[in-house]
């Protein structure tokens, strides 16, 4: 382009279309997936106004509840979470398959914190610090020592499982913690009262925390220079260390930012309830997997992989209201859906989603 | 470029990750978990209370938790105390041999797809439809025989059943990986919650023993299951089941340095532009071994539906998972497997023993477990240790998902 | 004009060999310098040594006078040398802007967010100054490779670079491309940056540089003035006088065909084309060879012909079968051996020990195997045989492929091959890296196969091989066949002047300006007239 831009805003304007446009050349099975969802969603909210006594009448009730929103919301935050701290490591090139384990150990941390302190934000606060710790062994693990990236979150993972209950039943005798106080909604006047939306407006701290986090995690990546670094981490590191950045470094600011987040959302998921449970998988349960398909699903953009965790939580609480109402669809067979999805989205589109350089160790040049 | 060719040879020749250096790793990974363990059961045993007369003191600390009580109950216990003078087979030593022959199975499985260079997480699940198909279709098939000739036709046709449903969902992420290029990390895992799922769908619903207030299906009938022998039947072991374990060993053993598809599967795994120079079809080596790994997964299903609980119950314990732990200790080698498949087996049944004899939790193995594939994982972390020196900067090779160092390509000697 | 760059006796040794011996290097201020020598000749060592990447073992290097010590790249590029590799070190999700600044963003409010509009000018200012074309927001993967090699000039302008090395950079470029790269080198010059280009293509050096020094086995044989050298004298510096092996070619019995290539089209992993509507036959009993530079679509036909890669059109026959789609193992188990040009990757597998790595190719013939079965006792005597009779050392069955240097390797590999009974062999480079007492030795079983009447097809680009073992040489120049000629015929010279690329018949005295256009339809036709391009090239240069 030779002319020098005489408008600002005309370019910058130019360069979003231009981007969307490529964005939706790129990603068009992802398009057509949120198409048809979008599609079918309308479908059954025009056949409920048609005929609400019928069962699309029932579907699309549920669906406009606004207790389906609070709910999806609430089921939302820990997945989010550790989805945004997902997209940091691997972004950054490192493939945190540890997710889940990061999740489990900060529930059981912020819940133990908060329990011997009294007060739960600095449960919450524990909770992100073990998460964290956690997340800092596995960046020493696999950018110091080159373990294999799978193996390692596969590790971090096995260690949380086990160490997360040991604990509860070595300080409280039971696998289940004892309940502690929760914390109070926050209601925003006179938004509160809408219909459906309302649910936003009315939802537990944590809820807002993701709103932020989603926002800034864009933010670092769109915005940043930092955020820059990291996705030439993972694309390209050398191109990053040959522009005289340290791949390590930034790798293990992800990984530990990943930490953090995860923390955050472990820690959410256990003081939400004021009790950690560690029966078998925990009370975590596959979160941080379902985390990893939602952020793959989210083709790594923070607000990409919070609208598939929404997507993947509304089934979930959509399938409960209709229980509530009498009209069972197999909770089993809506809980693998995402699970289902994730494989018919990489059957058509394969492999060309992770970062090109993700799971390989970096080794600079001497 | 031979400058180039000469630097490399130079450097490989520096990093040659012998078998007796993986060996070593795993020793040393090994000790190093359960040193760990034991500073964990002394720092939780600080956490805990208890009277003065049940602690113990190290350094002028009192502790509630003894490790050194704990990894004796965890390993002598396991294996029925043979120090003790009354050592009977019977005990929690059959208890042992249950949980290897099955880590056994899971154990090769994962073995198998690693030496293909492909990491099959998928184990668990391939094992949960083995174990559905198995206890569906022998339930189905006993209804036509009984007896003892029940027994000797039922228990090859639920393994049979086990292994061809194992292997078909160990097709599904083979298939999307030859040809979709799914990265079979993330399908197996998901694969996992999916049969786990449906499973439970399948069990809660029209499968379900209208008998039983868990989410399980009829029982099979005795006959239909396997036969103690030996030992008795309160441990739900059959030497029978393991002398099938030590056999699938030797098999596949046999089929990885002793086949031509073996040889295939061998050279995909550690360099796929060879075998493909070799005349190695990739993307039939890719469905083949991993159809394979399921079927010893749905084997290890069958194993335990036939064996263990003589029905299908929701919740199959993680042997999927450990079986990653076994095959990743043991170097990917089937030989290895075996042995890494007891130590495991003493592990997971030493936990109940120091549940009894301790009050220390028994998620300690769990943390155990996920120690040592930590450590394993790392060998660069004991090469430094066992040098005392700070990097050198040689690139290694060492435990990876994509598929590992032939630890053993031996054979060709004793022949 | 002052001397930019100054490299003084530049030594590099790597375990077991010398990479650069004792160079020196002259580049004046605003001029195009080639360096010019075949593969593994060291001119991409001696140019990492310049980018700090590598420090010489002995040696200085000074810049506009000053010596400088790099310890790494980041030194280097602060004294104002750019490096652009031949495989771009760009993050293809991102925009050339982001590229470009990569690393030293633009920041603003307190450094926490990045000044896209400064950063986007600063590009456009600087595509601007040098007349690149180029759009600041497209992403990388959305470009064309030459447009992503301008990136990678911007980028080393962006960070300040006074000195700019292309590694191989037309590699990777069609022929506009490559009209375009030179346009901009030329633009470069002309506002006083200094140009130092590797290559080993002739007729780009000539045309791009001011300068041409030729390295050879790491020495600098000689520097000379782009205006006043010719293609031959080049070319005799590139590949030496080195004595010509003395083969008792003798006369073998020619037979039928044995393969057969027609119009073959093949893509190279970039999706250009490297191999263009090539033609030939093999018949027993005959070397086939093809000569030329490397990199102008052997590796390509190579692989198409073994089973390696799919044509993107024409029909390959073997044996009188069509096997254009045929799998590797089929064409394995109809009898064709194939030494590869990379032992490395494809050849050996270099954990397995030589026990192993002789079946490899073999585990589903029957000579070694049956009913799937690996007789190893069979195996090992097998490459115990290998070993003994093709001189592999260290002589142990037992010992893993890495461990050997590159020429047993190489021996191992031939010997395998040569020993698959086959009829037909086609060996890619079969003595590269070989010492000369193998080499002669690997030729005297490539003339025994062929008195066997086993047909071969021997693709080298040492000219004295191809030259001394052919019974019909063919020369391929981007990825098409220049002319098939009878070598014994055939001077040194005459074969030199057509890989570069000139046609016979085609002496109007242009130099190296000839035959760039790689839209001739016909391999052979012999009287193509230049095409316009060249023409224009021709008036440029």
């Amino acid at each position: 382009m030779s002319d020098t831009p005489t408008d600002r805003d005309d370019t910058d304007t130019a360069t979003e279309n231009a981007d969307s446009e490529s964005f939706f050349e790129r990603y068009t099975t992802r398009a057509l997936v949120a198409g048809v969802t979008v599609a079918a969603v309308i479908a059954l909210l025009l056949a409920g106004m048609l005929f609400p006594d019928s069962l699309a009448g029932t579907l699309s009730d549920a669906l406009t509840s606004r207790n389906t929103l609070a709910s999806a919301l609430r089921l939302s935050v820990p997945i989010a979470f550790a989805a945004l701290g997902g997209i940091f490591a691997e972004k950054s090139g490192v493939i945190n398959i540890g997710l889940e384990g990061l999740l489990i150990i900060s529930a059981f941390s912020a819940i133990y914190v908060a329990d011997i302190t009294g007060g739960v934000w600095i449960g919450f606060a524990g909770g992100v610090v073990a998460s964290t710790l956690l997340a800092a062994l596995f960046a020493v693990v696999t950018i110091g020592f080159r373990a294999d990236q799978i193996i390692a979150g596969l590790a971090v993972w096995l260690i949380a499982l086990g160490l997360a209950p040991f604990a509860s039943q070595v300080i409280y005798g039971s696998p289940n913690t004892p309940t502690v106080a929760t914390t109070n909604s926050i209601t925003v006047p006179v938004l509160a009262d809408l219909p459906f939306f309302g649910a936003l407006f009315s939802a537990s701290p944590s809820v807002y925390m993701l709103f932020a986090a989603v926002f800034g995690s864009w933010y670092v990546f769109e915005r940043t220079a930092f955020g820059r670094w990291i996705r030439a981490s993972g694309e390209n590191p050398k191109a990053l260390d040959t522009a005289g950045v340290s791949v390590t470094r930034v790798r293990y600011a992800a990984v530990l930012i990943s930490g953090v987040l995860a923390g955050m959302g472990g820690a959410a998921l256990s003081l939400d309830l004021g009790q950690f449970t560690g029966n078998g998988p925990t009370m975590v349960n596959g979160k941080g997997f379902i985390a990893i398909v939602a952020y793959l699903f989210g083709n790594y953009n923070p607000v990409g992989a919070f609208f598939s965790t929404m997507l993947f939580a509304g089934l979930d609480a959509v399938q409960t209201v209709l229980q509530l109402q009498g009209i069972g669809i197999p909770r089993q067979l809506i809980r693998i859906t995402p699970f289902v999805v994730v494989i018919i989205v990489l059957a058509l589109v394969g492999r060309t989603q992770l970062p090109e350089a993700a799971g390989e160790h970096y080794e600079t040049e001497d | 470029m031979s400058a180039a060719d000469r630097a490399r040879d130079a450097l490989s020749r520096l990093v040659d990750a012998s078998a007796t250096e993986r060996i070593l790793i795993s020793t040393a990974a090994l000790v190093l978990s359960i040193l760990i363990g034991a500073v964990l059961v002394l720092v939780a045993g600080r956490m805990t209370t208890c009277t003065a007369g049940e602690a113990v003191y190290y350094l002028g600390m009192g502790f509630c938790y003894d490790p050194v009580v704990v990894f004796d109950r965890l390993f002598l216990g396991a294996l029925g105390d043979p120090f003790s003078g009354s050592w009977s087979p019977n005990g929690q030593f059959a208890v042992t041999l249950r949980e290897t022959t099955l880590l056994i199975f899971t154990g090769l499985s994962v073995a198998l797809a690693f030496r293909a260079g492909i990491f099959n997480i998928g184990t668990q699940g391939q094992m949960v439809v083995g174990a559905l198909a198995t206890a569906l279709g022998v339930l189905w098939a006993s209804s036509l025989v009984s007896g003892a000739l029940g027994t000797v036709v039922l228990i090859p046709f639920g393994l049979l059943v086990g292994a061809v449903f194992g292997g078909l969902y160990g097709a599904v992420p083979g298939l999307l990986k030859a040809y979709a290029d799914a990265n079979e990390v993330i399908t197996t895992i998901m694969l996992n919650f999916i049969a786990t799922g449906v499973a439970l769908y399948l069990v809660s619903g029209i499968f379900k023993d209208p008998e039983s207030a868990a989410n399980q299906t009829v029982p099979l009938p005795e006959f239909a299951q396997f036969p103690a022998l030996l030992f008795g039947g309160r441990q739900d072991f059959s030497i029978v089941a393991l002398a099938f374990g030590l056999l699938a060993i030797a098999a596949l053993y046999y089929v990885l340095e002793h086949t031509a598809f073996g040889y295939d599967v061998r050279t995909s795994g550690v360099q796929p532009e060879a075998a493909e120079y070799g005349g190695v079809d990739a993307k039939r080596t890719v469905v083949a071994s991993l159809t394979l790994s399921g079927a010893l997964g749905g084997i290890a299903g069958a194993m335990y539906v036939m064996m263990v609980l003589g029905t299908f119950q929701t919740g199959i314990p993680s042997y999927g998972f450990d079986g990653i732990t076994v095959s990743i200790l043991a170097g990917n080698n089937p030989l290895g497997v075996g042995i890494a498949a007891l130590l495991f087996g003493v592990l997971k049944s030493g936990t109940t023993v120091v549940q009894f004899a301790t009050d220390v939790p028994p998620q300690l193995v769990g943390v155990l477990r996920g120690l040592i594939i930590l450590f394993v994982a790392m060998p660069e972390f004991f090469r430094l240790m066992a040098r005392g020196l700070p990097g050198t900067g040689s690139k290694s090779k060492a435990v990876a998902t994509d598929g590992g160092t032939a630890g053993d390509r031996g054979g060709e000697t004793d022949e | 004009m002052a001397t930019a760059v100054h490299l003084d006796g530049i030594t590099k040794r790597f375990p077991g060999v010398v990479a650069n011996d004792d160079v020196d290097l002259e580049v004046e201020r605003g001029t195009v310098h080639a360096l010019l020598g075949e593969n593994g000749a060291g001119k991409t060592t001696l140019m990492n040594v310049l980018y700090g990447l590598y420090e010489p073992t002995s040696g200085e290097v000074r810049l506009g006078g000053e010596p400088h010590v790099f310890g790494s790249p980041r030194d280097a590029i602060d004294a104002g040398i750019g490096m652009i590799h031949q495989h771009f070190m760009l993050v293809d999700p991102m925009t050339v802007t982001e590229n470009i600044t990569l690393g030293n963003e633009p920041r603003k409010w307190g450094g926490i967010a990045i000044d896209r509009t400064e950063a986007r000018e600063a590009v456009v200012e600087l595509a601007d100054r040098y007349g690149f074309d180029i759009d600041p927001d497209a992403r990388i993967e959305d470009v064309s490779v030459g447009e992503q090699q301008r990136v990678e000039i911007l980028k080393a302008l962006y960070r300040g670079a006074d000195t700019l090395i292309l590694d191989e950079p037309t590699a990777v470029l069609t022929p506009q491309e490559v009209d375009e790269l030179f346009d901009v080198l030329d633009e470069l010059t002309d506002q006083g940056k200094t140009i130092i280009f590797i290559t080993h293509k002739l007729g780009e050096a000539m045309r791009a540089a001011d300068e041409i020094s030729v390295l050879r086995d790491g020495k600098k044989v000689g520097t000379v003035d782009a205006d006043a050298t010719t293609q031959e004298e080049l070319a005799e510096l590139m590949v030496g006088r080195e004595v010509l092996l003395d083969v008792d070619h003798g006369t073998a019995e020619t037979g039928a065909v044995v393969a057969a290539v027609s119009d073959v089209v093949v893509e190279n992993d970039r999706g250009v084309r490297a191999v263009n509507d090539v033609s030939f036959e093999v018949r027993g009993g005959e070397v086939f060879g093809i000569a030329g530079v490397d990199g102008n679509g052997q590796s390509e036909l190579v692989e198409a012909v073994t089973g390696l890669r799919n044509p993107d059109a024409g029909e390959i026959r073997f044996g009188g079968e069509d096997v254009t789609t045929a799998s590797r193992r089929q064409r394995i188990d109809a009898g064709m051996a194939y030494v590869p040009e990379d032992r490395q990757e494809r050849g050996l597998v270099m954990e397995f020990d030589l026990v192993e790595n002789g079946l490899l190719g073999s585990q589903h013939g029957d000579e070694l195997v049956s009913n799937g079965r690996i007789d190893w006792s069979k195996t090992r005597g097998h490459a115990e045989a290998i070993i003994d009779e093709y001189d592999v050392r260290p002589p142990d069955a037992d010992s893993d492929a890495e461990s050997l240097s590159g020429g047993n390797q190489q021996k191992f590999i031939v010997g395998r091959e040569f020993e698959r009974d086959p009829e037909l062999v086609v060996a890619s480079h079969p003595t590269r890296g070989v010492d000369v007492g193998s080499i002669e030795f690997i030729h005297e079983r490539l003339l025994e196969l062929r008195q066997q009447g086993v047909a071969i097809l021997l693709v080298s680009s040492k000219l004295e091989e191809v030259q001394g073992l052919s019974d019909r040489l063919a020369v391929v120049y981007e990825g098409e066949f220049i002319d098939v000629v009878d070598p014994d015929e055939t001077t040194e010279e005459e074969l030199g002047l057509l890989m570069a690329g000139e046609r016979p018949g085609d002496d109007d005295g242009e130099g190296g300006t000839k035959a760039t256009g790689s839209e001739s339809a016909d391999e052979t036709e012999r009287d193509k007239p230049a095409d316009p391009t060249d023409a224009a090239d021709g008036e440029r240069a």
